[in-house]
């Protein structure tokens, strides 16, 4: 008998001690994102495992392969898969995910805790805006923008350009009159190849396509004229980067990553570069958060977004991107880990940020503005056929 | 072409060769090597030098760098290439079996269906691969097996059909005097397999393991959508998932390239007869 | 066939079963349906009226959502019509609150549901019209909402031999169609000669010769993903050293367009296949080759008959059986082309696999795309019974 009430107590001990370990156990959190070269994703993540015990997020390692990224996720997700809690997606493929119902609407989650919908990018937030609900949230958004080199720049020329007051045409003319100076031989490097980069920038040039005819014949201006390479119509962001940061252009239109390549590898140092906002308004591009429907775990998948958006988690953030999170733009340690944000005409590209067309077919729109707009470019189409194109497009 | 009539098989370096058609076979061997060539001396230049307008195309590298091997390693790119050999290995022993067991029916009896039995394999051998995808990617779904290395059981749509055609190809040569003396002995149709026709096509065998090893390492469809975990990424996807959103990395891409060749070029070397022989079972009536 | 000899071929019977022939039928199943995964509508395949059950919950509660913000925005009565609202629209969603996925419908009932949802429209608007200096938020979220549960009524997406139909017009498809042909036989055509040309040499007994047949084997043996890539970079508008050659040489206008225009990626897209596969087509030819009684040749040479003569008269005739079987498969290896294109070029030219792939995978649209690759399987069995015909049956006898 006493041998039976020990055995019983070891019993009930054992499995006490072994439930408790059970709720320990933190609910596991599967993120899919690709792989960084930064360490931000990583100390997010451990960021948030620390500050909880709830729940334990899991990095998802997807291939830095965008295409093939898409592919793989609406392939899991229409199977109505749970293998995904978050899912990262590009700015361009939140109004698919969420027309073919893959991910869910966050207003009453993001309502519940508070947070509004204005307090964040706006260009990130539109961009996952579908049918009247909400989407995503931001990873970390991008912006196109204009680099120049402020130590062949005059002053004068570098002060109209950081307050966005100039045109295409005056760009074209500065390119011209500047170029050759200090070893930059180039006037100004954007992209014009045929691919996604092609839409970004003409998104700029036609101001977010309401000047369809005066920006594609700009573009075209810029790509006839001597100022740009004779193969700037292969030029993406690989190209652009590569002649900036080596001193060969004195303008270029890129995204905020080249700014940590000039400090890494540059000819040129970042004390001879000056940022600016773009003509036309800046595109944004960037990743978004979103849970998958048939997630598991939706209220730690919501915790973590939330986490990443809060300011402990904007400033781990921080150390490689933008905030999305808009009262983050001026705190303090995140304008000390992204000196960008200290510049003036870097807060002013942000203040000017414009989203490309958020469709639930956005491929097959991207590919109609790309072959309409190359086509003009390439000197194959007039403009006339080219703007109707990209109506055509548009109206999609 | 010069006089092919004098031509005999049996004796070497008999012949004299026209120098000009000396010099085209050097410039298809010039062709054939050259991209690898390329590959290999952009492998060791560094970023900056391989975009550059004028260095890109320098032979030699102006600060030659191992950078790029480092970076590619430290990514996992030996992960792929573990990945790829267990995922070559296991389709490949499998598939012999199956091959094995059917061509041995296939080559020595008669049977109802038969034609028809081998007008399906042909037939699937010339199936675009891509009517399989969305219908394996969900069964695979349903029954959990994706990011696995179950994958290697889809591959028999690539493999199957070609490791089935050699093995007869090959079973076919033994003579049926053989068997039949196993038969008298006692062997079962089981054992005639396995214990007497199979070691004694073992050239064959050994070229289906081949031929079906390179294609299983070459795959690149099925392990990109049902495979997505990188864990799981064989070679070709590894390799292609080198390109980053805003930059085609050419020098890890190179390196990388580099790396994942070599298997290939062992095996390539140290097997070329029997890859000849793969290739031509089947395409030559004898 | 014996059942012990059944058990023998009962393996490659049931991996071809699941792995070939379940993926032709469902296909086959798929093209007779409207079925497009990235549309809530039609993402799976219904042969009768269906109802999204989750995504009618969800707009409902989104409907009660925005109701409860306006409760502070209203007065009592206002509160308490709110309240009578949101209580009928919880009432009219409860029964779907635990669906996962869409449940058959029949006609009353539907009919039931869209009266719900106009008596839901009449109340708010009744309600708005109370508060005509208020901005609700209902009012603003309202008309989608609703619109989008009367969406989540789905009728049949059976559309029977449309798909088919469709595809008889589909310029695309066409478009796709002769690309891939183009590429097929400009490639195989080159691919014979240069392959034809190897294996002559290849066929002579000269030392050092299997040094051109191991290099030879090499970009054959690599994968198709790998050597695309490499080709990539050597077309590379900035920084390929084969776009800068062929630019200096003049064949191409300037650099980029190789990989951007379409002539451009058309002949890139075949060079790169040319070079990866005439070993392959060069091997298939000197089997046949190496079958050739070699008496012939020497009876030939004693005729005086001249080297060209030998060829056309002896060689060819001979090979012919070789020849038939290489271009058979080459042919539609060519044909179904895909890893090379989608690594090049990203999709151009577009090839029926490029263009079916972007179909079912990229647009979701698997019912049209399941039509294109049976088109495609049709073809593949048209050029295959070309040859076949042409070949006597000989690959099939035993």
């Amino acid at each position: 008998m006493k041998k039976l009430t020990i055995l019983l107590l070891i019993a009930v001990l054992a499995i006490g001690g072994l439930t408790t370990a059970m709720a320990a156990e933190p609910v596991v959190v599967k993120f899919a994102a690709q792989g960084d070269s930064t360490p931000a994703t990583q100390a997010v993540i451990d960021a948030f495992n620390a500050a909880q015990t709830a729940y334990k997020v899991e990095w998802v390692d997807m291939t830095n392969d965008s295409g093939a990224m898409r592919e793989q996720l609406i392939t899991t997700l229409k199977a109505g898969s749970s293998e995904y809690d978050v899912v990262s997606l590009d700015v361009v493929w939140a109004g698919e995910f969420a027309a073919a119902g893959y991910i869910q609407p966050l207003d009453m989650m993001m309502d519940e805790a508070g947070l509004k919908i204005e307090d964040y990018n706006a260009g990130s937030m539109a961009s996952g805006s579908y049918a009247g609900k909400q989407y995503v949230m931001p990873f970390f958004p991008d912006l196109g923008m204009l680099y120049f080199r402020s130590d062949i720049v005059s002053e004068e020329d570098g002060a109209k350009l950081i307050a966005g007051d100039y045109t295409w045409a005056d760009l074209q003319a500065m390119a011209e009159k500047y170029m050759g100076q200090v070893g930059a031989k180039d006037g100004f490097v954007f992209q014009s190849a045929l691919y996604e980069g092609l839409v970004c920038n003409a998104n700029e040039f036609t101001a977010n396509w309401k000047d369809i005819k005066g920006g594609l014949e700009a573009m075209k201006a810029m790509i006839d004229d001597k100022t740009t390479p004779d193969n700037i119509m292969t030029y993406t962001e690989g190209e652009t980067a590569n002649s900036f940061v080596k001193g060969e252009s004195v303008f270029a239109r890129n995204w905020p990553y080249m700014w940590g390549m000039i400090k890494s590898e540059g000819t040129i140092k970042t004390d001879q570069v000056g940022i600016a906002p773009l003509p036309g308004g800046s595109t944004v591009g960037g990743w978004l958060l979103a849970i998958n429907k048939n997630s598991e775990n939706t209220e730690g998948a919501f915790e973590f977004i939330k986490f990443l958006n809060s300011e402990a988690g904007q400033i781990v953030m921080s150390q490689a991107y933008l905030p999305g999170f808009n009262a983050m733009l001026t705190n303090e340690d995140v304008v000390k880990n992204n000196e960008l944000l200290s510049m003036e005409g870097f807060q002013n590209a942000l203040k000017t940020t414009t989203a490309r067309p958020v469709s639930a077919e956005y491929s097959k729109v991207s590919d109609a503005l790309q072959q309409a707009i190359h086509g003009y470019l390439s000197g194959t189409g007039t403009v006339e056929d080219a703007v109707k194109g990209v109506e055509t497009a548009l109206a999609n | 072409m010069t006089s092919l009539a004098t031509t005999k098989k049996t004796t070497p370096s008999r012949e004299r060769l026209n120098p000009l058609i000396w010099l085209v076979i050097a410039l298809f061997l010039f062709v054939m090597v050259f991209p690898f060539l390329w590959i290999l001396i952009t492998s060791f230049k560094p970023g900056a030098e391989i975009y550059g307008r004028d260095t890109a195309f320098r032979l030699i590298a102006v600060n030659p760098t191992i950078d790029n091997y480092t970076t590619v390693i430290n990514k996992g790119i030996l992960d792929a290439v573990k990945n790829s050999v267990i995922v070559s290995l296991i389709t490949t022993l499998y598939v012999v079996f199956v091959a094995s067991m059917s061509a041995y029916i296939i080559a020595r009896f008669s049977f109802r269906g038969k034609r028809m039995l081998m007008g399906l394999i042909l037939g699937i051998s010339m199936f675009p691969q891509m009517i399989i995808i969305g219908p394996v990617f969900n069964m695979f779904y349903n029954l959990k097996m994706l990011n696995s290395y179950w994958v290697t059981m889809a591959y028999s749509t690539i493999t199957l059909p070609s490791a089935v055609w050699i093995m007869i190809a090959h079973f076919k040569r033994i003579p049926l005097s053989v068997e039949e003396a196993a038969r008298i002995d006692g062997c079962s149709q089981w054992q005639a397999l396995w214990i007497v026709i199979f070691p004694m096509a073992a050239p064959g065998v050994f070229t289906t393991a081949i031929m079906t090893f390179i294609a299983a390492w070459n795959e690149y469809l099925l392990t990109l959508t049902l495979n997505s975990d990188k864990a799981y990424h064989t070679v070709p996807v590894a390799i292609n998932a080198l390109r980053t959103q805003f930059t085609i990395l050419w020098g890890e891409i190179t390196a990388a390239t580099v790396l994942v060749i070599i298997p290939t070029l062992i095996i390539v070397l140290l097997f070329q007869r029997q890859i000849v022989s793969g290739i031509t079972s089947g395409a030559v009536k004898e | 066939m014996t059942w012990r000899q059944f058990l023998f071929v009962l393996p490659l019977l049931l991996l071809v079963s699941v792995f070939s022939l379940y993926p032709i039928i469902t296909s086959g199943v798929y093209s007779f349906f409207d079925y497009q995964t990235n549309d809530q509508t039609r993402n799976a395949m219904y042969t009768g009226g269906h109802l999204n059950a989750p995504l009618f919950h969800e707009d409902g509660k989104y409907l009660n959502f925005y109701l409860k913000k306006d409760l502070q925005l209203v007065d009592e009565p206002g509160q308490a019509t709110i309240a009578a609202l949101q209580a009928d629209i919880e009432a009219a969603i409860e029964p779907y609150a635990q669906k996962k996925e869409p449940i058959t419908l029949p006609q009353p009932e539907e009919e039931r549901i869209l009266a719900v949802i106009g008596e839901i429209r009449q109340r708010i608007r009744s309600l708005e019209e109370a508060y005509p200096g208020t901005e609700l938020n209902i009012s603003e979220n309202a008309d989608t909402l609703l619109k989008e549960m009367e969406t989540c009524i789905v009728g049949s997406n059976f559309i029977g031999l449309k798909g088919y139909q469709r595809l008889v017009g589909d310029t695309r498809f066409f478009a796709a169609l002769r690309n891939t042909l183009v590429f097929t036989v400009i490639s195989v055509f080159f691919e014979l000669i240069i392959g034809m040309g190897l294996a002559l040499v290849m066929n002579r007994s000269i030392r050092g010769i299997g040094i051109v047949r191991t290099v030879s084997l090499i970009p054959w043996a690599i994968p198709t993903a790998v050597s695309a890539l490499i080709w990539t970079y050597l077309y590379d508008g900035t920084s390929g050293i084969v776009a800068r050659v062929f630019t200096q040489l003049g064949l191409i206008a300037s650099p980029e367009l190789l990989l951007t225009s379409a002539g451009g990626t058309m002949a890139a897209a075949i060079i790169a296949d040319v070079w990866k596969t005439t070993p392959y087509m060069a091997l298939l030819l000197l089997a046949g080759l190496q079958v050739i009684d070699r008496g012939l040749y020497e009876s030939a040479s004693v005729d005086g008959a001249g080297p060209m003569r030998t060829f056309t008269q002896i060689t060819l005739p001979l090979l012919k059986p070789s020849l038939l079987v290489a271009l058979l498969f080459r042919t539609l290896d060519a044909f179904r082309v895909y890893d090379l294109i989608a690594v090049l070029t990203k999709g151009t030219p577009e090839t029926l696999s490029i263009y079916a792939y972007k179909v079912m995978i990229g647009q979701g649209n698997y019912g049209y795309g399941a039509v294109i690759v049976l088109a495609m399987f049709l073809c593949v069995g048209l050029i295959a019974l070309l040859y076949v015909k042409v070949l006597g049956a000989e690959l099939m006898n035993d």
